[in-house]
């Protein structure tokens, strides 16, 4: 019976992929990308890769989506045609799709086959102060790559203020959001925020034990502040405000220092010595929480726009 | 037990497999997305169904699917609205705009 779902589940992925790739219309695609998104957080529950799951569910399902609604939304504001009306195959475009999903393709046949690190793991994992092994490598075992992925979030955030027009710089972040007083858009903008709020605080500090983590309980903090700010009940800020910027540096820069303090103890360079190591986590990770929820909050949000009230 | 979930699981991704068709079909925008959130109840429906079986880690995964889920209606009605930040019920009852979210508004 497990084989007909992983079976009814791979016609459904194959199906929904396909259909957002080949099926006509942008906004068709979007929602198709969307259930996408979802199966595959199904999937990779069965292939009890679970932190994988939360993630997929929480950025490619949940924040990539309403990034691309968002966008699409736009595009027939700008212009009356956010659908191509000519029904031939672009086929630059299609050969190099092709050579890129072939490349793929042989990149991934000449993988080595995967082994599962099982006794290297079991003997190193005690030592991580951590019991989840997903949290162990991304903070301890491999954090210098955790912490320059910390980074590069933030300068996708300055690339994407860097198109803000310049008469618009002090403005507030966004298209100017509002919404009926008392109507379902406000009731809701104030009933989900406390759940998604209490869910992310939850899976960041379950993340050191059990499948969860910053990334994941970060992606939940940020779509609380954006479902807060679409219902109009808060007002994005402004990019010259200092608290926000200190937001956004927080969690590298936490991370940052636990490295340096490593390096000039004897742990060496995010080495975390064995007694505060499960301590040091947890506060690394809370803070990474944070700045990941307030970039990509502002990431979905946009650049500055004008026509905001005052 | 387990060969019971699993069995009921495998029906409720079938009727996820029917929403598709209306993703498919459409015609209105708001078809599709509604498609889409029902797709979205049937998969919450199928980890919830599967959770025992892993350790009922997988009751976060649709814990996080559920609320954003939520999200992308919010989403949908936001970027459908005539400037991009509006809200379908501040529209007045025979306004000359159209609603946007009309399901006869075919994309």
């Amino acid at each position: 019976m497990t084989l007909l779902l992983d079976a009814v589940l791979c016609v459904l992925l194959l199906g929904t992929a396909l259909a957002a790739v080949l099926g006509r219309g942008v906004f068709r695609a979007i929602v198709f990308f969307i259930v996408y998104g979802l199966l595959l957080s199904v999937g990779w529950v069965r292939l009890e890769a679970v932190n994988v799951a939360l993630a997929e569910a929480a950025i490619g399902a949940g924040l990539t989506g309403i990034l691309l609604l968002t966008t699409y939304g736009k595009l027939t504001r700008v212009s009356a045609e956010a659908e191509p009306d000519d029904a031939g195959v672009n086929l630059p475009v299609a050969l190099v799709s092709v050579a890129v999903a072939g490349a793929l393709a042989w990149a991934w046949s000449v993988l080595p086959e995967p082994t599962r690190p099982r006794a290297e793991l079991a003997e190193a994992l005690p030592r991580a102060g951590v019991e989840n092994p997903v949290t162990a490598v991304l903070l301890s075992f491999r954090a210098w790559d955790t912490l320059l992925e910390s980074v590069v979030l933030l300068a996708a955030l300055i690339g994407l203020w860097l198109l803000g027009r310049d008469e618009d710089w002090q403005q507030r972040l966004g298209v100017p959001q509002h919404a009926r007083p008392g109507g379902i858009m406000t009731s809701f903008g104030r009933v989900l925020p406390p759940v998604g709020f209490l869910v992310g605080v939850y899976l960041v500090f379950i993340g050191a034990d059990e499948p969860g983590g910053a990334f994941q309980g970060g992606t939940v903090l940020a779509a609380v502040g954006l479902v807060a700010a679409l219902a109009g009940l808060i007002q994005p800020p402004r990019i010259g405000q200092w608290q926000w910027h200190a937001g956004l540096v927080l969690g590298p820069l936490v991370f940052l220092l636990a490295g340096v303090a490593g390096a000039l103890s004897d742990s060496g360079f995010l080495g975390y010595p064995e007694a505060i190591a499960g301590t040091a986590i947890l506060v690394i990770e809370a803070a990474l929480a944070a700045s990941i929820a307030v970039t990509l909050a502002f990431l979905v949000i946009g650049p500055p726009e004008k026509g905001h009230r005052e | 037990m387990t060969l019971w979930l699993t069995g009921v699981a495998v029906g409720v991704l079938c009727t996820l497999g029917f929403a598709l068709l209306r993703v498919w079909h459409g015609p209105g925008r708001a078809d599709r997305m509604m498609a889409a959130q029902l797709s979205g109840t049937a998969g919450v429906a199928a980890l919830v169904l599967l959770a025992p079986m892993q350790d009922w880690a997988a009751l976060d995964v649709a814990l996080l699917l559920a609320l954003f889920g939520a999200l992308a209606a919010v989403g949908f009605v936001k970027a459908t609205s005539s400037d991009g930040g509006g809200d379908p019920e501040e529209v007045d009852i025979g306004a000359d705009t159209p609603d946007p979210t009309d399901r006869n508004a075919d994309d």
